[in-house]
Formats: structure tokens, sequence, C-alpha cells
């Protein structure tokens, strides 16, 4: 996120209320934005299908084609993005700023060829769908892990404005060809996603290549070994399969689902409320991202410069406890507006089931789903911290924790039955965020121990 | 180039030589190797101590017949390509380090020697303690941070701790090199620092009896050192005085590490060997006890520059050599300084400068731009290296003009050649011109002894001494006498024959 908490910081030095609002707004759409939005634009898209008289199962065929692609492309072509993060971040720190794009352009290259694989190795699965189909979903399953890609670097533009612009002509489109070409059936609709995403996309590099200099065409330096951390890599897929899990696990027990289209299962007992509640997420990740970027960010700095520039021990040991103390308030105020945005929605239950069509039935679940993805925005701001203290094992063992339980307590939660079920989910999440908070109250104690001694 | 094995097995003496012979040229390596030469009944083995491996790649000198072995160690060891993990620590291991450290700290303490053997036996028997240990442990850590800051309150962590590493790793180096050590009888060190606190290891883990010589100071010499390490000097140009402080303390802890290993070094060295009345006089005032003191001066073979004084010519050359290195340590400015004064007297003189230019080339071209500036070119003439006794009939006098001295060999070649010598009172410089014992000074100077950095009185000794023939011949005559008195290295190698079977038969 280069760059980003110092946009942070000028909207909150201007030290209005209007200023802060901005500040939290965006901050909401960086951290949020496309994985929101993206959602909102699939059920726009079957909302107003409904509405418009399509056919239902045409509609729910689209919708669980787009579930998988979006899992897909976030599983197996996201692997690239939180590595090229990194590596964007040292090019900052570095003064190279000409050497973004074409790192950039690398990472698309590789993304593309990397997604294509994964689409080309699924692809006789689908043999039983028309080619047509097959090769909407191969594009945009290629398509949608470039835009992953792209996000991450939407968060270091100045021109935040024309970011959200780019988002809602993005998504305005997609909808709009979505249901121009819906008479086509399921791949009228796909191909109408297809063509809305894609000029996203090209807005998105647009304005990424507007904003910096390339020194040449194409690199491919995110992917030297000495340069980056593969590391990153593992944690990124973990983590997304880590999500996912439990879905899969739903998707694929014979009694808990059905058979969609091909291969493509759903369980209709479990996936509606899922999505809606990580619409949930976006209050608590503004403040996430405000409170980690702007405030963190400038104390971890003080606390590193002191130690660079020749402090002494006293005042490395004061700025050490002034760093946790904003660590803690960060979490203190993460925890107070999603406790707030939670406890509002689960009173609110009913309503909102209803305005997006989904049958209220499902309120205890989507109150389960809705209090996880708020913890979950917690263990990301965890995440965060061991990232700028660069202890990415951690991160690497709390994502195979996090994969391993959320695959067994679901397992488990579907053995007791329907009313347990979210809750190996919810679980899974707690547990791995408690035992993230375990483990960096012992790394903060030991920080300067470790900083100091565990050196060559 | 390989080691010839005369004699396998333990050698008669262990030699323990930290940046020196045989893979350094100087003073004190000329010595080692006259000294080896000297006592061809004996057999030597020698561990040499060096930071690196790459500084010490060609022997300067061919290993006489009686040096049995010869063995590396290096101080800054290259393999720690392991992640570092951390670790506990064993806190009785740290208990004795405190001990160590409180000894070490207290004024006249005379159990330095017994604290610093309660850790060698932590680390060596009981092996409670390894380097891991001292770079990972939060026992390490812990005593590290305490130590902070007890000694200061606001200076730099980041450096502090750096310096605490470099100081103490090369220790660690030395205790893997004790399990192949070269065996020797009787083990002899030639300074103290790390070469010191080796032999003092050897000591208390092996029962090996320990003499100890001292040429320089070693403490002194690291002061230099220290006073003109780059990074710190840069980091003061750079901030100003505000950081000096830091830096200062920084400098002490170096000198305070040093002066504690020195004290302990005297504890166990018997006997403690001085080369001349003042480095004694040193050795005592930092802990050395007077009864295990004996000078035996340095010696020069006189049978070789004898036949020079017949080269000198009947006139009184007006020539002034300057033999060293054009380094800072040497002062060459000052000398350079007094030339210019000396030039005015006598229009007629010039100066050699006989050393090379080659180790601080930015001194070295100070040094030429004051020449160009004073007028001097025509005066002051580089020769580079030259074969010291080649040139020594050839001047009028010699000069030294440096800031800091042991006893130099110089002085000893140019007297037992008849040349007499102007030098700052640096060293043993007085003691070798005006005499060390009674009778010795009885024969009266053989030169003239002034402060440093004055280039004035340098300036007028120097014409007095090239202006007046009656009084230069008194003074070559008295040169000549005491150098065949006193110089003669016969007198070393007995004095060194005597210690060393003294040490071996008990």
């Amino acid at each position: 996120m280069a760059g980003i908490g110092f946009e942070l910081r000028k909207l909150l030095n201007k030290n209005s209320l209007f200023g802060l609002l901005q500040a939290y707004g965006y901050a909401g759409i960086i951290s949020s934005g496309p994985w929101v939005l993206s959602i909102l634009g699939i059920m726009a898209v079957g909302i107003l299908s409904v509405h418009l008289k399509t056919q239902s199962d045409i509609v729910l065929s689209f919708l669980i084609s787009i579930t998988y692609l979006m899992a897909f492309s976030i599983i197996f072509g996201g692997w690239v993005q939180l590595m090229l993060t990194r590596f964007i971040s040292d090019l900052f720190y570095a003064k190279k700023q000409n050497e973004i794009i074409p790192n950039l352009l690398g990472a698309l290259i590789v993304t593309t060829f990397s997604s294509l694989a994964v689409a080309l190795l699924c692809w006789s699965l689908f043999l039983d769908q028309s080619l047509y189909y097959r090769l909407l979903m191969l594009s945009n399953l290629v398509l949608l892990s470039n835009i992953w890609i792209l996000v991450v670097m939407l968060s270091g533009l100045r021109a935040y404005k024309k970011v959200l612009g780019a988002f809602v002509i993005g998504y305005g489109l997609t909808i709009g060809f979505s249901l121009l070409f819906r008479r086509y059936g399921l791949e009228g609709l796909l191909g109408g996603f297809l063509l809305g995403q894609s000029i996203m996309m090209y807005l998105m590099l647009g304005l990424i290549v507007h904003e910096y200099s390339a020194s040449s065409l194409v690199r491919f330096d995110f992917l030297d070994r000495s340069k980056v951390f593969y590391s990153l890599a593992a944690i990124s897929i973990i983590y997304n399969l880590g999500v996912w899990v439990d879905k899969f696990v739903f998707w694929f027990n014979p009694v808990t689902s059905e058979s969609i289209l091909g291969p493509l299962r759903s369980s209709i007992i479990y996936d509606p409320p899922i999505f809606l509640s990580y619409l949930s997420i976006i209050p608590g990740m503004a403040v996430f991202l405000l409170r980690m970027e702007a405030d963190f960010v400038d104390k971890y700095e003080e606390f590193y410069h002191a130690i660079r520039n020749g402090g002494s021990l006293s005042t490395i040991r004061r700025l050490k406890k002034l760093m946790i103390d904003t660590i803690r308030s960060s979490f203190f105020e993460i925890f107070k507006v999603q406790a707030l945005t939670v406890t509002i929605l689960i009173f609110a239950a009913d309503d909102i089931l209803r305005l997006f069509s989904i049958s209220t039935n499902y309120r205890m679940l989507f109150a389960i789903d809705v209090a996880a993805v708020g913890v979950q925005v917690v263990l990301l701001g965890v995440f965060n911290v061991f990232f700028y203290l660069d202890k990415r094992l951690i991160i690497l063992n709390l994502t195979i924790f996090f994969l391993l339980s959320n695959f067994t307590l679901t397992i488990i939660s579907q053995r007791l039955g329907p009313i347990f079920y979210g809750y190996g989910f919810a679980l899974s999440i707690l547990i791995t965020t408690i035992l993230g908070f375990i483990i960096l109250n012992q790394k903060l104690a030991r920080l300067e121990f470790e900083t100091f001694m565990l050196q060559r | 180039m390989g080691i010839k094995t005369v004699k396998p097995g333990q050698a008669d003496i262990g030699l323990i030589l930290e940046g020196t012979y045989p893979y350094v040229r100087g003073g004190v390596s000329s010595w080692i190797h006259q000294l080896i030469q000297g006592l061809p009944e004996l057999t030597f083995a020698i561990n040499f101590i060096g930071d690196k491996a790459e500084s010490y790649s060609t022997l300067h000198y061919e290993l006489p017949e009686n040096v049995i072995d010869l063995k590396n160690i290096y101080l800054i060891s290259k393999n720690k390509q392991i992640k570092p993990k951390s670790r506990i620590g064993n806190e009785d291991a740290f208990i004795q380090v405190r001990e160590m450290y409180k000894e070490f700290r207290r004024n006249n303490s005379s159990n330095n020697s017994q604290a610093l053997g309660n850790v060698l036996q932590q680390i060596h028997k009981f092996k409670n303690l390894d380097i891991n240990d001292f770079l990972y442990s939060e026992q390490s850590w812990a005593f590290i941070t305490e130590q902070y800051e007890k000694g200061t309150e606001d200076s730099s962590f980041l450096d502090y701790f750096w310096t605490v590493r470099a100081m103490h790793q090369p220790i660690f180096s030395l205790i893997d090199a004790l399990d192949n050590v070269v065996d020797a009888k009787v083990f002899h060190t030639i300074s103290t620092g790390y070469a010191g606190l080796f032999g003092v290891m050897l000591h208390h883990l092996y029962d090996k009896k320990l003499i100890l010589t001292e040429h320089g100071i070693y403490t002194k010499e690291r002061k230099i050192d220290l006073s003109q390490a780059d990074w710190i000097n840069e980091a003061e140009k750079i901030f100003g005085d505000t950081l000096n402080s830091d830096f200062s303390y920084l400098r002490q802890l170096w000198i305070r590490f040093f002066e504690s290993l020195g004290r302990t070094i005297y504890e166990v060295a018997n006997p403690i060997i001085s080369i001349s009345e003042g480095n004694k006089r040193r050795q005592i005032i930092d802990g050395a006890k007077v009864d295990k003191i004996s000078v035996i001066a340095n010696g020069i073979n006189l049978d070789k520059l004898k036949p020079q004084r017949i080269k000198r010519p009947e006139q009184i050359p007006l020539v002034i050599g300057f033999i060293g290195r054009v380094v800072p340590i040497k002062d060459v400015r000052t000398f350079i300084r007094a030339m210019s004064n000396v030039c005015s007297a006598l229009p007629e003189v010039q100066a050699w400068i006989i050393g090379g230019e080659d180790e601080d080339p930015d001194y070295a071209l100070e040094c030429r731009d004051m020449i160009a500036s004073l007028h001097l070119t025509d005066h002051i003439i580089y020769k580079g290296f030259c074969n010291v006794v080649e040139i020594l009939p050839q001047l009028g006098c010699m000069v030294l003009s440096s800031i800091s001295e042991g006893v130099p060999l110089v002085i000893l070649e140019a007297f037992a050649c008849g040349i007499p010598v102007v030098s700052t009172d640096v060293g043993a410089c007085r003691e070798l011109i005006e005499g060390g014992s009674e009778e010795d000074k009885a024969l009266g100077a053989a030169g003239a002894v002034v402060s440093i950095a004055d280039p004035e009185q340098l300036a007028i000794e120097m014409i007095k001494l090239l202006s007046d023939s009656n009084y230069w011949k008194q003074l070559s005559s008295i040169a000549e006498k005491r150098a065949d008195n006193y110089f003669g290295e016969q007198a070393l190698f007995t004095s060194y024959r005597k210690v060393y079977q003294k040490a071996l038969e008990k």
C-alpha cells in the first residue's frame, strides 16, 4: 500500500469533519472497494435479471460461474499479488519508481499465463458445456486474475477520484452489458460481464501507466529470488484457500449441495448470506486502513528511525511503547466500529435479507457470517502488523492454521447439523485471530531483542 | 608458501604473534626473526593471529629451520551462514560473566585472571556458553542492555551494540582455535591484546606457562588506531561536535576493554619483559607487578653495521635523513616545517625522506603540497624504500619526529654507524639517545631530544649539529660507544636464552 498513508494523512491534516469523512471514505473504498463492489455487481446482475424475468436457472448458472471465477482467480491468480506489493514498496523505498510499470507488466504477463494454465487444467471438466461457455469462462478467469493485480496498484495512486470513477464506470458497464446481452442466455450474461470488466481493466491500467514513468517495457525483477519473498506467494494462496475452503466443503458435500452446471456445485443452504455479509466489512476496513497506514506506520517509522540513527536504548524502548499503544488503540477502534456495525446488521437482518431477495430463514447464518467477517477484519490487522515487522513466517503459519482449522471445523459443523452451519468458519477465524494476538504480544515484547540480536 | 617441518612434535617455545611476523614487515617482525635465528638450539612454533585471511597471504620472511610449525588464527570468522535463532542462554555462565566484568571494572583488581578463568571453564569445560549464546541469547541481551545502561544514558545503542559484538566475537574465534593450537612447552606472546588473551586461555585451560614481551604499548597503539578510525572521524566530520561524546564513549569502551585484558595478562604472564626502562614504568602504572618485570633491550647485529663507519666521508654530509613511512603517526609535517628553518640557516642542506608513501596517500599528498608551498622542493628528496645500512653513512644526522614510537630500531642502527640522532621525546628515544642505566648515561648524549610537534626546537637541534663539526664528532663517537657497549644482539640472545631455560625447567 505504498504511498497511501501519505494521502490519508494529507486528508486528515485538513482538520475538518469533511476531511475526516473523506479520509474514511477513501480508506473504505481502497481497502474493501474492489471486493465489495464485485459482490454488489454480481448481486445486481442477479437481482435485475430476476426482475427482468430472465430464466431463473440461467441466472443461477451465471451467479455460480462468476462465484467460481472469483474464487479461482483470487486463489490461483492472486499469488503474485503480495509479492508484487512488497516489491513495489521496496522500489518506492529505493526511489526506483520508473521500474514499477515494467514490473507491473511483467506481473500481468506471468498472471495471464498462470491463470491460463489453471483454466486449461479445468477445460476437460466442462466438455459438456458449449465452446462459447468454455472460452468465456477462460477469458473471464484470466481477466479477473489480472484485475486483482491492478487493484493492488490503485491504492498507490493519488487520483483516487478517478480510481473511484473507473470502478463505477466498470461495474456500471458490466451490469449494463450483461443485461443487454441476457437474451443470449448464459453466454450472453458472461459475455457482457467480460466486456464490462475488460473496459474497467483498461481504465485501471490507463490510470496506473499515466502515473509513473517507465525505464523499459517489461521486467521480471519481482520474481528474482534475491529481491522478493516467495513465502508471500504461499501466504496469498493459503490465506485465500482458507477463506474459501468452508464454501468448498459445503459445495462438495452431496448432502448440503447440488450440481448447478457441470462440475460447478453450490450450496443453497450455505451460500446466500456469506457474500452479503462481506459488505459489512466496509466500516471496519476503513478504520483499519486509516489507523494502520496513517497512525501505526508513523510510530513504526519513528521506532526504526531511532534505532538506525543512534537513539539511546531508553528512547528506543519509549518509542516501542508508543508504537504498541498505537497498535492497541487501532485494534480497539476497529473493534468498536466493527462491533457496532455487526450489532446493527444483526438487528436489521430481516430487512437487509429481504432487500437482497434472500429468504429471512437465513437470519441466523447471516448473523454468524457477519460476526465472523467482522473478526476477519481484525485478523487482517494482525497480519498487517506482522508484515510491517517482517514476520512472514508467522503469517504463513497462521494462514496454514486458518486453512486447516476452517476445513476441519466446517466438516465438524456439518456433522452437528444445520443449526451449526457457519460456526466452523466463525470459530476458525476467531481462534486464528486470538492466536495471532498472543503471538503478536510475544513478538512485540521481544521486538528489540530480535531486532538487534537476531542479526549476523 | 609451505612450512618446512624439521622436527615434528612439541616445540619448546610457542610464539603468539598478532598482526606481525611472518606476514607483516616491520621493527617487531625483524626482532622476532632475529630472536629465532639467534637461538638455534630451541624449536619454535608460531600461532599467528590476524583479523582475516585475505590480509595475510604472503610470508615476508623465510622461516628459520628451527620454526617447526606455523598456524594462522583469524579473529573475524566467516562461517556464520546459519540463520540466527534465538535461545535462552545458560544462567550460570552469565553469572560468571557478570562477575568477570565487575572485576574488570574495579581499579587495581588482582582477580581478573581468576574471574576470566571461571568464564573460560564455563565456555570450554562445561560448554555452557558459546558464540551463539553470545550472539543470540536472551541472557546475553539482558547483560548487554544492563551494561549499556550502567555506562551511558544517551549514546547510540546501535553503535554500542555493534561495538560490543566486534570486541567479543574474536574471543570466540580464539576459543575455537584452542582445539588445534600448535602446541609448545612454554608460550610467549609478543603483545597484550588478543594475542595475550590467547596465552591466558592456554594458561588456564592447558596449564601452560606464559611469557610476555611488550614492544609497543598495545593499549596506546589501539588508542591511536581508534582515534584515526575512519568511521569515527567521518561521523564527527558530518555531525560536528554534537555527537562527539558518543564516539568518545565508544573509544573509551575499546580502551577500557584492552586495558582490562592488559591487566589480566599481566597477572598471568611471568616474566613480563620490557624493552626499555620507560616501558617498564608504564607497565607498572598499567598494573604489572614490578618484581615480575625485567628489561631486555633490543640489539642489532653490530658486525654488519660497524664496517659502515669507515664509509662516512671526511666532511660532515649536509644531509638529514628521515627514515620512516609517510604516515600521520610519524608527523612528517612537523619535520617539513622544521626543514624550512634549517634551509634558511644552511642553504646547502638536503633532507632525504626514506620510506614508502603508499600507506596513507592523502597524507602523503598533503606533505608534498606542503613542501611545494614552503619552496622546499629542491631541498627535500624522496628516496622511497632503501637499504638503511647503505644509506646511513651518507647522512649527517637522522631525525625522528614521531608522535609515538616503541624502541625504534633505526636509532640503534644509526648509532652503530656513528650517526647522531635528533628525536622527539616518545617511546624509548630519550633512553636510547641519553642512556638508560647510570653507567650508560655517563657516556653522554649521542644526539638531542625535543618535544613533539615543535618544529622550531627540532630545527635548532639540527642546525646546531650540522654547523659545528667538533660537536658533531663528539656525538658521533658517543653514538659508536653506546652502540658497541649496549646494542649488541648477543646480550639479547643471552637474556632470552636464560628466560626460556628457566621457564622450560620448572
